[in-house]
């Protein structure tokens, strides 16, 4: 009856649910090797405890992905999660000072009110997303306020993040497109931490740019913008998605669990177990990797200097030598450690962040809507190369309306453009005052475009957010229209246009920086 | 095997028997004392093992080390006898040690 055991991490099938195969692995190969994707992987806790433990065996210089092991990637030395000691140590020494959990706990009123912002307009309703309406916005909003980002570049950040790590379902994470998008979203961070550099404040960035630590070669400095442009992707990207995972998995678990949360909600002082009791039971970082640096035996098999160790957490989380009914969910369980946040010297830093945003979101959630029921059907699950969880996860909230259907609403579309002029062979002219709309992160922007024709050449400015600055390149092609806008509100930075002319209309996409690109309209007033 | 004397937050008082060598963290998170967590397995990485040492204590256990010092910065409720308990190594002379247990590690 027993099937070939076998675990691709790229079988989306495997995806939906791993825990049966973990299971297999734990039992009848605790020493796993996958020869299609050439790697080992280990599924008992104590085996995965012990390699996180030993960092010269097990090695994170060429980080902590099986594709970028595989592909011997190096990153800056600031990049601490993709290095080994001394390199790993003196940047993980100064985020240590920087990411507290005193400055966390600090911040739990603030999360608090983001929870509710989120929350608060659904009371009342009979539908909630536990993705779109609170894992989406609050942990963005939480890692971005820590950091002083202003609010309103926020979205576009978390959606930059979320493109990097995220991989098509089925296939290995792409480096190259990775570091292309890597490198896109980068570009615009160094405006943002210039513009905070003169106007320093309470917050993470103002720190990360005053601090002084001893480098890697023991010289006492600053670190420079480089520095903290990766230190800060780093954290960014970290502190977003995986909480917005334990979102997801906090509404599916405990609707499974009626009994379970009815107790929770009964009783809030449940919530930190509770919180703790998902993160070992659906970790939203399912597996880590390691590079093995010399010769060993496992379990009786040779394991090659040079291979990729896979450490199945998630398998460890369940792994009945460790855990009483590993395979099921109680919040009542003994008070034993997880895997979730990983292990030895680079245990997830955010971990008190995560914690609290755990607690925070779950109390809030409950106060609100002690009752809900995931609907499934209209649920959407990722798989990236590092985070496994839902992208989309609606549920009923209240009562189930009997024989309930739901259809999805679609996306609110962007504002219809105006019907393209009937005799669109009559080409509009350039020059006069068009109306640009930019469907922004927050909300349409509005902004007005006055363009001159001096020759051959169009110019003009732009005016948005009560501030005007000129347009600079501006070219025509056929239909294709690009111009390009240096704002200087809420930030410097450069915002390019490029869209096709129909009519009186052009419609196209504005990249602003590392923002991100986002849909325009501009139309001939 | 010296005794250690865990005093939870709320008073309750769990006394185990550690083993020599191993750290105080590990006595209790293998023995299932709540309040000691120690996400970090005693790599002086998390600040999730925060105790407060018995002043009649103090100058038996190890010192602490710039890491720690470090750590134990950003850590909240702090006094002047608190330690991580992953870097208090059990010995001999620590039998009968009592270490009590903050409010909550994060």
């Amino acid at each position: 009856m027993s099937t070939e055991l076998s675990w691709d991490p790229y079988n989306t099938e495997l995806t939906k649910n791993p825990y049966p195969t973990y299971k297999r692995l734990r039992e009848e190969a605790p020493l796993y090797y996958n020869e299609e994707h050439d790697f080992y992987a280990v599924s008992h806790f104590a085996d995965i405890e012990s390699t996180l433990r030993d960092k010269e065996l097990f090695s994170s210089r060429h980080g902590d992905i099986l594709e970028f092991i595989k592909a011997k990637s190096v990153m800056p030395d600031s990049v601490f999660i993709h290095q080994d000691p001394p390199k790993h140590t003196a940047y993980r020494a100064l985020m240590q000072r920087i990411i507290t959990p005193k400055r966390m706990a600090a911040v739990e009123a603030d999360i608090r009110k983001l929870c509710a912002r989120s929350l608060d307009p659904l009371v009342g309703g009979d539908r909630f997303d536990f993705i779109t309406n609170l894992g989406a916005e609050m942990p963005m909003r939480a890692v971005s306020m820590l950091l002083g980002i202003p609010e309103k570049d926020q979205e576009a950040i978390r959606q930059s993040v979320d493109d990097r790590i995220r991989t098509e379902a089925g296939k290995p994470l792409d480096i190259e497109h990775n570091k292309k998008l890597q490198d896109e979203a980068l570009s615009g961070f160094d405006e943002y931490i210039a513009w905070r550099e003169k106007n320093p404040s309470d917050d993470m960035m103002t720190e990360l740019l005053q601090a002084e630590f001893k480098d890697p070669t023991g010289e006492t400095r600053r670190l420079t913008r480089d520095e903290i442009t990766n230190i800060v992707n780093v954290i960014a990207g970290a502190g977003n998605e995986t909480t917005n995972r334990l979102i997801g998995w906090m509404g599916k678990t405990l609707s499974e669990h009626p009994d379970q949360r009815r107790d929770v909600a009964k009783n809030l002082a449940l919530v930190p177990q509770t919180v703790e009791e998902v993160l070992r039971f659906e970790p939203p970082g399912p597996f880590l990797a390691r590079e093995v640096m010399r010769d060993i035996e496992l379990h009786g098999k040779k394991v090659p200097k040079g291979a990729v160790m896979m450490l199945l957490v998630a398998a460890g989380n369940r792994d009945e030598r460790r855990f009483v009914n590993g395979d099921t969910f109680n919040i009542h369980r003994e008070a034993r450690p997880h895997m979730t946040f990983g292990q030895g010297i680079h245990v997830c830093i955010g971990a008190p962040l995560a914690r609290l945003e755990g607690r925070v979101a779950l109390e809030e959630i409950l106060k609100r809507f002690p009752d809900w029921e995931v609907d499934l059907d209209h649920a959407v699950l990722s798989s990236t190369s590092s985070v496994r969880g839902w992208d989309s996860l609606p549920a009923w909230i209240g009562s189930k309306p009997k024989n309930a259907t739901y259809s999805v609403p679609k996306a609110a579309e962007p504002a219809p453009a105006p019907a393209p002029a009937a005799a669109a062979s009559a080409e509009v002219t350039l020059e006069g005052t068009w109306n640009v709309v930019v469907k922004g992160p927050t909300g349409p922007q509005p902004a007005t475009l006055v363009l001159e024709r001096s020759g051959d050449k169009i110019t003009g400015a732009q005016t948005g957010q009560g501030s005007t600055s000129p347009i600079a390149d501006f070219k025509k092609d056929g239909n294709a229209i690009y111009w390009c806008n240096h704002i200087t509100k809420p930030m410097k930075m450069k915002v390019e246009f490029k869209g096709e002319l129909s009519g009186n209309t052009i419609t196209g996409k504005a990249k602003a920086g590392f923002m991100g690109s986002y849909p325009f309209t501009a139309t001939k007033a | 095997m010296p005794k250690i004397h865990f005093i939870e937050h709320n008073g309750k008082e769990h006394v185990i028997d550690a083993e020599a060598g191993k750290t105080v963290m590990q006595a209790a998170t293998e023995n299932l004392v709540p309040g000691i967590i120690g996400d970090c397995g005693g790599a002086c990485s998390c600040a999730t093992c925060h105790c407060y040492v018995d002043p009649a204590w103090a100058d038996k256990v190890d010192a602490r080390n710039e890491t720690e010092e470090i750590m134990l910065d950003g850590v909240m409720n702090t006094e002047s006898n608190s330690r991580l308990s992953c870097q208090i190594t059990v010995k001999a002379e620590l039998d009968g040690l009592v270490v009590r247990m903050p409010a909550s590690q994060f």
